[in-house]
């Protein structure tokens, strides 16, 4: 109960300290926000890249043009070879009318047929070969070099290695910008705090005199922080929830985020988004009240 | 109107046992200035006592000794039966509300009521409504301000305000009241009814310590008066007035 009460009165003076220091707590609020919406991005776009990356990896990674007549028997030698090489997860053959198909189905999906003028177009036939990793790509079609039933090799490789630069590149401007900001929040609600105890310098001496303890003099100014991280963090998921509508599709079809993870991905960001907000607004109170408010001698 | 208090714990409190005691009490801060030296006192429950002395004499280091707000640099201080060095931090609260204390500028918070101001130092401390409830209208009773307790300090009188601060000052029932300067801004007709006042929360078994520059209260009263000069305890004496201490 007394807990309860303890609890209850922190809350309430936090509340009341927050308004009644608006504009110092408004103005930490914001930058809350602007840390996170920038968390948001910069999670919403490595997210994309990330499954972008996934559905590269698990795609054919080496595809191996076959020559013009090999027999059934070679090309199941020849399949036999390949799935006996380190990093194979699985082969498979795609015939000439298989190709076909294929692109039929691809003018198909765009909204065309495709119009070959009435001329009798053979495709080639090629193995797709799926690797356990994307690594094995260059070791796998070094192995086809020698084959002479392959006539040309094409790999992922090139593709995966550019699309991981960029990830790295933007993760490594992402962590920078968001330790720059996240200074600067910390900063902001540190002065924050500290414009709040001094402010009621008079109320935490006569707390002190009556013999309040130091949590009752503390938790309403660490919790006030707190509602600083809290209010940002509510306002920015709004924001994403807002905006992510029109964002989930762009996932989906461009970053080949699978559908069940785009459901989930709103639920996944606004739990980090409340975590760090939290995380923020805590620690930066913490270190003012630490370092601005003597209690107890 | 004065009202009263019914208080059960008067006769535990009068008992024999030291309220203050100070041994050989020194003070030196760290810039080297001596603030007390061998300071020796001995106040039992239930005692009234004076502490005079001039500006910069070490009155206000006394009383911050007493409420932990600073060490001795030597020599032992012990209140209620505690030794002050070897208290924890956590347990300095516990001896805040065995001591009430009163100041000068009243130190009210503005925007509160009186009712208000009483109940905050109970609510701080972790008081439940019923007892606050219970406890803010036997103060506010007792100081005589039962019927102001709607008002904000700045519609009250000086007197007024310094009794809503003895009234804070008693919420945790203390063993002693310690008053700095309780009349310093207050005209002589309204300083005597505060010395009334606190003659009679002594009376209920309160020990009462009192700072003051006020000669005439101090020779008409005839209590203990504890003199100090330069951080040095120069008289102590019972049933005493006012000499040189300016």
């Amino acid at each position: 109960m007394a807990f309860i009460r303890f609890v209850g009165f922190a809350v309430v003076r936090a509340w009341q300290g927050f308004w009644r220091n608006a504009m110092m707590s408004l103005a930490a609020t914001a930058t809350v926000i602007l840390m996170l919406v920038l968390l948001s991005g910069l999670f919403i776009v490595i997210s994309g890249l990330n499954s972008g990356l996934d559905f590269i990896a698990s795609k054919v990674a080496v595809t191996a043009r076959l020559i013009d007549g090999v027999s059934d028997d070679q090309r199941l030698a020849l399949i036999d070879y390949v799935d006996g090489l380190e990093g194979v997860k699985q082969v498979t053959y795609v015939s000439p009318d298989m190709a076909m198909q294929r692109l039929e189905e691809a003018y198909h999906e765009r909204g065309a047929e495709l119009d070959l003028g009435g001329a009798n177009i053979k495709l080639y036939a090629s193995l797709e070969i799926a690797l356990d990793d994307p690594n094995f790509s260059g070791s796998v079609a070094s192995a086809l070099e020698d084959r002479h039933e392959v006539e040309r090799i094409t790999t992922k490789e090139a593709d995966y290695e550019v699309l991981n630069n960029i990830i790295g590149t933007i993760r490594m401007v992402g962590v920078v910008a968001m330790i720059l900001v996240g200074a600067v929040v910390l900063f902001m609600i540190v002065n924050t705090i500290r414009i709040a105890v001094y402010s009621r310098a008079n109320e935490i001496e006569i707390m002190r005199l009556v013999g309040a303890s130091d949590s009752f003099i503390r938790w309403p100014f660490i919790l006030e922080g707190i509602l600083c991280g809290l209010i940002g963090a509510v306002v920015t998921i709004v924001l994403v929830a807002v905006v992510w509508d029109p964002i989930k599709p762009v996932m989906v079809s461009v970053f080949q985020m699978p559908t069940a993870v785009s459901t989930q991905f709103l639920a996944t960001l606004s739990a980090v988004l409340l975590g760090v907000g939290l995380g923020v607004g805590a620690i930066g109170s913490w270190i003012s009240v630490r370092s601005n408010l003597s209690t107890a001698t | 109107m004065i009202g009263t208090l019914e208080r059960p714990a008067v006769g535990a409190l009068a008992d024999a046992q030291p309220v203050i005691n100070m041994v050989d009490v020194g003070m030196t801060y760290p810039n080297g200035k001596v603030a007390l030296a061998d300071v020796n006192v001995n106040i039992p429950a239930g005692d009234f006592v004076f502490l005079v002395g001039p500006s910069g004499a070490g009155k206000s280091t006394f009383i911050r000794l007493l409420i932990r707000e600073q060490l001795a640099t030597s020599g032992r201080v012990t209140v209620a039966g505690r030794d002050l060095a070897r208290m924890r931090r956590g347990q300095v609260p516990k001896l805040r509300r065995r001591i009430g204390i009163v100041f000068q500028d009243f130190r009210l918070l503005p925007a509160k009521t009186v009712y208000e101001n009483v109940a905050f130092a109970l609510e701080v401390t972790g008081a439940s409504r019923a007892q606050i409830r219970q406890r803010v209208p036997q103060l506010l009773n007792l100081v005589g301000l039962h019927e102001h307790d709607d008002h904000l300090p700045t519609q009250l009188s000086g007197g007024e305000q310094q009794r809503v601060a003895i009234a804070r000052a008693l919420v945790h029932d203390p063993a002693m009241l310690i008053a700095d300067e309780p009349t310093g801004n207050l005209d002589p007709v309204t300083s005597w009814e505060i010395i009334q006042l606190l003659i009679q929360i002594n009376e209920l078994g309160t020990t009462v310590l009192m700072a003051t520059h006020n000669q005439e209260i101090v020779n008409a009263m005839r209590r203990r008066v504890l003199a100090l000069e330069h951080g040095t305890l120069v008289r102590d004496e019972s049933g005493a007035a006012y000499e040189r201490e300016y």
